[in-house]
C-alpha cells in the first residue's frame, strides 16, 4: 500500500514535470559532445538569451490561459525597439548627464506602447466577446498595422546605437535581464494564484459562458490580460534593443510564434483555462537549452528548424497523453 | 413596387456588404486612376487571385470542418521548390513532366496527411500541429533542400501554361474556375461534403449520428495538401521559380479571404463561393492600393486596417459570442 502510493506520487510528478527530465537528458547529451556546455558561464548565457523570449512568453501565457492569443507581439517588439532607439539617439539620450533619465523613459514608453497595443487588442476582443479564433485574426491584423506603424516611423532603416555607455546598455546585459525575468515571473504567478483577477482568468479560459453566468466581468478580465501581454512585449522590445544596441523593423518578426511555442511546450493548454507561469518558464527553458545544445553540437540552423518542430509536436502529444491518463485515473 | 425593389437591393447589400464596399472602392480608385478599370487589369487580378484562390477554397473547407492549417504556406513553398527541381531533372518530355507533377502532389498530400494524423490520432490542436509543421519542419526541409537559394526552371510546358490564354483568359483562371466548381459540387451535393459540415458544426452530434468524424478531420488536411500542391504548380507556371520567400503570407491570407467572404470561424457554416468573393475582394484591394501610388507602408497599414474592420464587422454580424473558432474543440 505504502509503496503503491509512493509509486503513484512519483508517476504524478513525472507526468506533471516530465519536461525537466527532458532538459536533463539534453544537457547530458550536449555535455558528452562538448564538455564546455556544462560551464557556469554557458548556463548564464543561456539564461540571458532566453530572458527576452521568456518575458514575451509569460505575457503570452496570460492571454492563452484566458483562452485567446496575441499574434501582434512580434510587431509590438519591433515598434518599441524602434521608438526606444529614437529616444536614446535623441539629445536627451546622447547627453551623459540625462541618459539615465532617457533609459528610464524608454522603459516607461516601451511598456506604455505595448500596453496600448494590448488595450486595442483586448478592447476589440472584449467588445465582440471573441475567443481563440477571433483573437487569431484580430491580432494578425494588428500585427500588420503595428508593423506598418513601426516602418512608417523609421522608413525601414536600420538604426545603430549612437548613445554612450550607461544605464540603458546595462539593461540587457549581465544579470539584469535575468532578474527582470524572475521578478515578472513571480509577480504574474502571484497575480494568477492569489488574486480574484487570476482566478477569473482561469475561469474565463475554461468556460466563457459559465464565467459570464457566474457574474465575472469577462470583458474587464479579457482586457486586462491583453494589456499585461502587450506590456510584457513592450518590455521585451526595450531589453532586446539594449542588448543588441541596434533596432530595426524586423527585430521582432517571429517572436509571437516563438512565444506560442514556449507556452505550448511548457504544457499550457491552448484550449485555455489551465497552465501556469512555472510551466511556461519550463517551456522557455526547454527551448533555450535545446537550441543552445544544438548549436554546441554543431547542428545548422536549417536542420534546427526541423528538429524544433519535431520536439514541439512530440512534447504536445506526450502532454495530451498525460492529461488523458490523469483524467482516466480521476474517473476510477 | 419600387419599395419592394429597394428592399431587395437593401437586403442584398446587407447580406454581402463587402461586395457593395468593393464596388464603391473600385469606382473611387477608377476616378483617381482610370487605367485601373481596364479589362487587362482585371484579367491580371484574376490570374493573381487564382493562385491563392485554390488554397483559399481548401482553407474554407477546413474551417467549415472546424480546423485550420498554418503549414499551408510552407507546403506551398515546398511544392514550388520541389516541382522546379523535378522539372529540371525530368522535364524534357511529357511523361517526365507528368511524373514530376504527380511526385510533387504526392509529397504535398503526404505532408497534409501527417498533419491530419497528428491532429486526429495525436489529439493535438491543429494550431500547434500546423505551427510545428509550418514554422519548423516543412520550412526547415525547404531550407535544407535549397540552402535558402531560389530554384528556377526554364521548362517549355510550364512557360506555355503560364502565358497561354483561352478566349482571352489565362489557363490559370480556368484551373481556378474548375476548382471552384469541384469544391462547390463536393461541398453542396455529396454525402462527403455534408459530413464535413456536420463534423464542423457539432463534433459529438456528428459522431453519434454515425459519421466517421476522424476520417473527416483527417481528409481535410489531405485536401489542404492537395490544394497547396495545385497552388504551387500554378505559381511555378507563372513565375518559373520556387523559393522560401514566395508565399509566406499564404495561410493567413487564405484565412482572411474565408472570413471576409463570410464563412464564420466557428465551423459548420459557410460556402466556398463566398470565399471566391473574399479572394477577389482582397486582390482588388491589393491591386488598387498599388494603383493609388501610395508609399509601401501606407499600403500595409491600409491592408491591416481593412482586414481588422472586416473581421470586426463580421464578428458583430455573426454574434461571435456564440462562436469562436472550433480549433481543437471536441
Amino acid at each position: 500500500m505504502e509503496t503503491g502510493n509512493k509509486w503513484n506520487s512519483i508517476k504524478l510528478i513525472l507526468r506533471e514535470w516530465g519536461l525537466i527530465f527532458g532538459i536533463i537528458i539534453v544537457i547530458i547529451v550536449a555535455a558528452f559532445v562538448n564538455s564546455q556546455f556544462l560551464s557556469g558561464e554557458n548556463f548564464a548565457n543561456i539564461l540571458r538569451a532566453i530572458s527576452t523570449v521568456g518575458i514575451a512568453s509569460i505575457g503570452m501565457a496570460m492571454v492563452v490561459i484566458g483562452g485567446t492569443m496575441d499574434l501582434s507581439i512580434g510587431s509590438t517588439i519591433s515598434l518599441v525597439g524602434v521608438v526606444a532607439m529614437m529616444v536614446m539617439n535623441s539629445p536627451i539620450g546622447m547627453n551623459p548627464a540625462s541618459s539615465d533619465l532617457a533609459a528610464l523613459l524608454t522603459v516607461i514608453l516601451g511598456v506604455a506602447i505595448g500596453a496600448t497595443v494590448g488595450l486595442i487588442n483586448g478592447g476589440i476582443l472584449a467588445a465582440v466577446n471573441g475567443r481563440m479564433g477571433e483573437s487569431f485574426i484580430f491580432t494578425y491584423a494588428m500585427q500588420i498595422i503595428v508593423g506598418a506603424v513601426a516602418f512608417a516611423i523609421v522608413g525601414g532603416k536600420f538604426q545603430a546605437a549612437k548613445y554612450p555607455d550607461g544605464m540603458f546598455k546595462s539593461l540587457g546585459i549581465g544579470v539584469t535581464p535575468i532578474i527582470i525575468l524572475l521578478v515578472i515571473a513571480v509577480t504574474m504567478q502571484i497575480l494568477l494564484q492569489k488574486t480574484s483577477f487570476g482566478r477569473s482568468l482561469y475561469f474565463l479560459g475554461a468556460n466563457m459562458d459559465a464565467a459570464k453566468m457566474a457574474g465575472i466581468k469577462i470583458k474587464a478580465v479579457r482586457l486586462v490580460s491583453h494589456i499585461l501581454c502587450g506590456a510584457c512585449a513592450g518590455l521585451t522590445g526595450v531589453l532586446i534593443v539594449s542588448r543588441v544596441n541596434s533596432a530595426s523593423t524586423l527585430q521582432g518578426v517571429g517572436y509571437e510564434f516563438d512565444a506560442m511555442t514556449c507556452v505550448a511546450v511548457g504544457g499550457v493548454s491552448l484550449a485555455g483555462g489551465t497552465g501556469s507561469i512555472a510551466k511556461t518558464a519550463l517551456g522557455v527553458l526547454v527551448i533555450g537549452v535545446l537550441s543552445t545544445a544544438l548549436n554546441v553540437m554543431g547542428v545548422g540552423s536549417n536542420e534546427q528548424l526541423i528538429l524544433r518542430g519535431a520536439v514541439i509536436i512530440t512534447a504536445v502529444i506526450l502532454d495530451g497523453f498525460n492529461k488523458r491518463a490523469k483524467l482516466r485515473e480521476v474517473g476510477h | 413596387m419600387g419599395k419592394k425593389l429597394n428592399n431587395g437591393i437593401g437586403a442584398a447589400i446587407l447580406q454581402q456588404p463587402i461586395l457593395a464596399l468593393i464596388v464603391l472602392f473600385i469606382i473611387v480608385v477608377g476616378i483617381v486612376n482610370p487605367t485601373f478599370v481596364t479589362i487587362a487589369n482585371f484579367k491580371n487580378v484574376l490570374v493573381d487571385a487564382s493562385i491563392y484562390g485554390v488554397s483559399a477554397l481548401a482553407m474554407t473547407i477546413a474551417i467549415i470542418c472546424g480546423e485550420f492549417d498554418l503549414s499551408l504556406s510552407s507546403n506551398f513553398m515546398w511544392s514550388q521548390i520541389f516541382f522546379c527541381y523535378l522539372l529540371n531533372k525530368w522535364g524534357s518530355n511529357a511523361l517526365g513532366i507528368l511524373a514530376a507533377w504527380l511526385c510533387m502532389m504526392l509529397t504535398c498530400m503526404a505532408f497534409g496527411a501527417i498533419n491530419g494524423l497528428i491532429v486526429v490520432k495525436g489529439k493535438v490542436t491543429s494550431f500547434i500541429t500546423t505551427l510545428g509543421m509550418m514554422m519548423m519542419m516543412i520550412k526547415g526541409l525547404c531550407l535544407v533542400f535549397t540552402d535558402g537559394q531560389m530554384v528556377s526552371t526554364n521548362n517549355e510546358f510550364v512557360k506555355m501554361m503560364g502565358k497561354g490564354t483561352l478566349l482571352g483568359f489565362s489557363y490559370l483562371t480556368y484551373i481556378f474556375l474548375f476548382m471552384i466548381l469541384l469544391a462547390f459540387y463536393v461541398m453542396k451535393y455529396t454525402q462527403f461534403g455534408r459530413n464535413l459540415y456536420a463534423t464542423g458544426g457539432n463534433y459529438n452530434a456528428a459522431q453519434l449520428s454515425g459519421i466517421n468524424v476522424e476520417f473527416s478531420k483527417f481528409i481535410i488536411f489531405v485536401i489542404l495538401g492537395f490544394a497547396a500542391g495545385i497552388s504551387g504548380s500554378m505559381f511555378v507556371c507563372l513565375m518559373r521559380a520556387g523559393s522560401v520567400l514566395y508565399g509566406t503570407d499564404l495561410s493567413l491570407t487564405c484565412v482572411a479571404a474565408t472570413v471576409i467572404g463570410g464563412t464564420p470561424l466557428s465551423g459548420g457554416k459557410g460556402s466556398v463561393l463566398r470565399t471566391v468573393v473574399g479572394v477577389l475582394v482582397i486582390y482588388v484591394l491589393y491591386k488598387s492600393l498599388a494603383f493609388l501610388g501610395l508609399q509601401g507602408y501606407i499600403n500595409t497599414l491600409i491592408k491591416g486596417l481593412a482586414l481588422l474592420l472586416v473581421v470586426v464587422f463580421d464578428a458583430y454580424m455573426s454574434k461571435a459570442g456564440k462562436g469562436g473558432i472550433a480549433v481543437g474543440r471536441r
